[in-house]
């Protein structure tokens, strides 16, 4: 199952290496969302400061809908689908290889915007250790939960509508979560900060398993 | 009308109304089962289970 | 025509038993309404507003645990192989769509109650943020539903989609043990196991949980009934408008694609596109 993952999670980032369009599309995308809540929320320091772990994170959620949209479309071919099912590779290896992908292309897309962050709403991570546990255990759940959802709405033809009506409650824990973690790291508060790795980290275990399980079952054939 | 009335007057009128519109689409398609079986099939509705007939 | 084996006759009578449920369903609600709004005393603290506790709970009850608990182990039995049935996903979707309507429910009474003991009609605690969440995961299921799909295509994706919502219900319950909030404490089911509430309010509140829980019963009842008949008269449609234009001769690839595209956009079902076999090519 890890063979087929690396597999797979290679083959979907030499993809991304390629045509680049997480790159120029969804980080731009995620990045110009931190300037529109600006707009929307007005100039006032205080404000943004304050709610700039929300908006944050609301942008990685954002970003992860249209990761794992792209991760799908990439297969959208003729018989590439199928092709990957009857080569024999462990669907659960193929789950880990996409969700992985995913979830690295979501860590430099954070990166990104935790420079932007700090630039454009002028707030500093306190506690950096808090921040970085809080994403990554985050990023594992978003990760999973989206490539789940991506594969069931795969081939649907109202996939982009639907797909963030599905997911996007499914991540609104996460979001939530993670979003007072991170307020957590930014203002220095460590126990509150905690108590909400402790949210953070049974969902990115369970959003894992569970893609792990049921991802076979979704995508076998009747 | 106290917030005590008000809850129960959603919450059974809710129900009512959701089980009416339950019953209705219920009869409506057993109509329409009924309607679109063809006269050769009743061969085979009489070895299963003879009829509707049910209350 | 063919025989689906996956669709009982529509000529098979309803159920009688559920006919009882439906009655008995009808008369205890009444008898827990007569109580709760007569017989029972109000409250010491609460007043008349804890009339509400024959009604709110119960329902809560139903929703959560019931529902989408039927949901969830459902959609779990249609998955695993080894008792996969078109069976479990109808009584799915039966069960979410009549958890749906007792979750906006919950919503509703637990507004009602709110408003007048918090002074708010809502707040974003951890209970009814998770409730809320929770009824948004399950209309988004019934949203899935209706996409045309193959009937195993379409039971799959929607078993998947019920076993992750179903992910937030043990939260909604944990949540008023693990967060600081608004609600009360569990009434019944607190670390204690020892409920705060006595006498006729207690009988009441326990004539309620059967009551409602009859009702739900009575309505997955019915409604698994709809699912049924709903994809037979799919089948159905597809079967006749092939028929019809078999024997009229005229059948080209053209209007298979047109009756395929029509039937998608109804809702399609997996018929096969080939000729009945008492009709000659």
């Amino acid at each position: 199952m890890w063979r087929d993952a690396l597999l797979v999670a290679g083959k979907d980032l030499r993809i991304e290496l390629r045509s680049r369009v997480a790159l120029w599309q969804v980080l731009p995308v995620a990045v110009l969302s931190l300037v529109l809540y600006a707009f929307a929320l007005g100039p006032v320091r205080q404000t943004l400061a304050s709610a700039a772990p929300g908006l944050f994170w609301l942008a990685v959620l954002f970003s992860t809908v249209l990761a794992t949209q792209r991760s799908f479309a990439i297969e959208a071919g003729e018989g590439t689908r199928d092709g990957l099912r009857v080569s024999g590779i462990d669907p659960a290896g193929v789950f880990l290889g996409k969700a992985a992908a995913v979830a690295a292309e979501l860590a430099v897309l954070q990166i990104v915007l935790w420079a932007a962050m700090t630039l454009l709403f002028g707030v500093h991570l306190h506690t950096v250790w808090l921040a970085l546990v809080a994403s990554f255990l985050a990023t594992i759940g978003l990760a999973s939960a989206g490539t789940l959802y991506g594969a069931l709405s795969a081939g649907l033809r109202v996939r982009e509508t639907l797909l963030p009506l599905l997911v996007l409650p499914v991540l609104a824990p996460v979001l939530l979560a993670a979003s007072r973690a991170w307020s957590g790291a930014l203002t220095g508060s460590v126990s509150s900060g905690l108590s909400w790795l402790r949210v953070l980290g049974p969902f990115a275990v369970v959003y894992l398993v569970i893609g792990i399980v049921l991802y076979g079952p979704l995508l076998e054939t009747a | 009308m106290s917030y005590v009335d008000a809850g129960y007057a959603v919450g059974l009128s809710v129900l009512v109304l959701y089980a009416i519109g339950l019953v209705v689409r219920r009869r409506s398609l057993e109509r329409a089962v009924e309607l679109s079986l063809p006269p050769s099939d009743s061969a085979d509705g009489a070895a299963e289970t003879g009829g509707a007939s049910g209350p | 025509m063919s025989v689906r084996p996956e669709i009982p006759s529509a000529a098979a009578p309803r159920p009688r038993w559920l006919r009882i449920v439906g009655v008995a369903a009808v008369v205890s609600t009444a008898a827990t309404v007569w109580l709760g709004l007569w017989v029972t005393p109000p409250d010491k603290i609460q007043g008349n507003l804890v009339r509400l506790v024959y009604l709110h709970p119960p329902i809560a009850w139903v929703a959560l645990y019931l529902a989408f608990g039927l949901a969830a182990l459902s959609s779990l039995l249609y998955l695993w192989r080894r008792t996969r049935s078109l069976f479990w996903d109808r009584l799915a979707a039966a069960s979410v769509e009549v958890g749906v309507v007792f979750n906006a429910l919950t919503l509703a009474t637990g507004m009602l109650w709110g408003r007048p003991t918090w002074g708010v009609w809502w707040t974003w605690d951890a209970r009814l943020t998770s409730t809320a969440l929770l009824l948004v995961l399950f209309v988004g299921y019934l949203a899935l539903r209706r996409v045309p799909a193959d009937p195993e295509v379409r039971a799959r994706r929607c078993a998947v989609a019920a076993l992750i919502a179903f992910v937030d219900v043990p939260i909604v319950h944990f949540s008023v043990i693990w967060w600081q909030t608004l609600h009360q404490g569990a009434t019944v089911l607190n670390s204690n196991l020892s409920p705060t509430i006595h006498g006729s309010m207690a009988w009441t509140l326990l004539l309620g949980f059967i009551a409602l829980t009859l009702v739900f019963v009575w309505m997955v009842g019915v409604r698994y009934r709809i699912e049924v008949l709903a994809d037979r008269t799919d089948a159905e449609h597809l079967e006749v408008s092939l028929a019809e234009r078999w024997a009229e001769g005229d059948l080209d690839i053209a209007a298979i694609a047109a009756i395929a595209a029509t039937n998608a956009s109804n809702g399609g079902t997996g018929a096969s596109l080939r000729p009945p076999t008492r009709v000659g090519p």
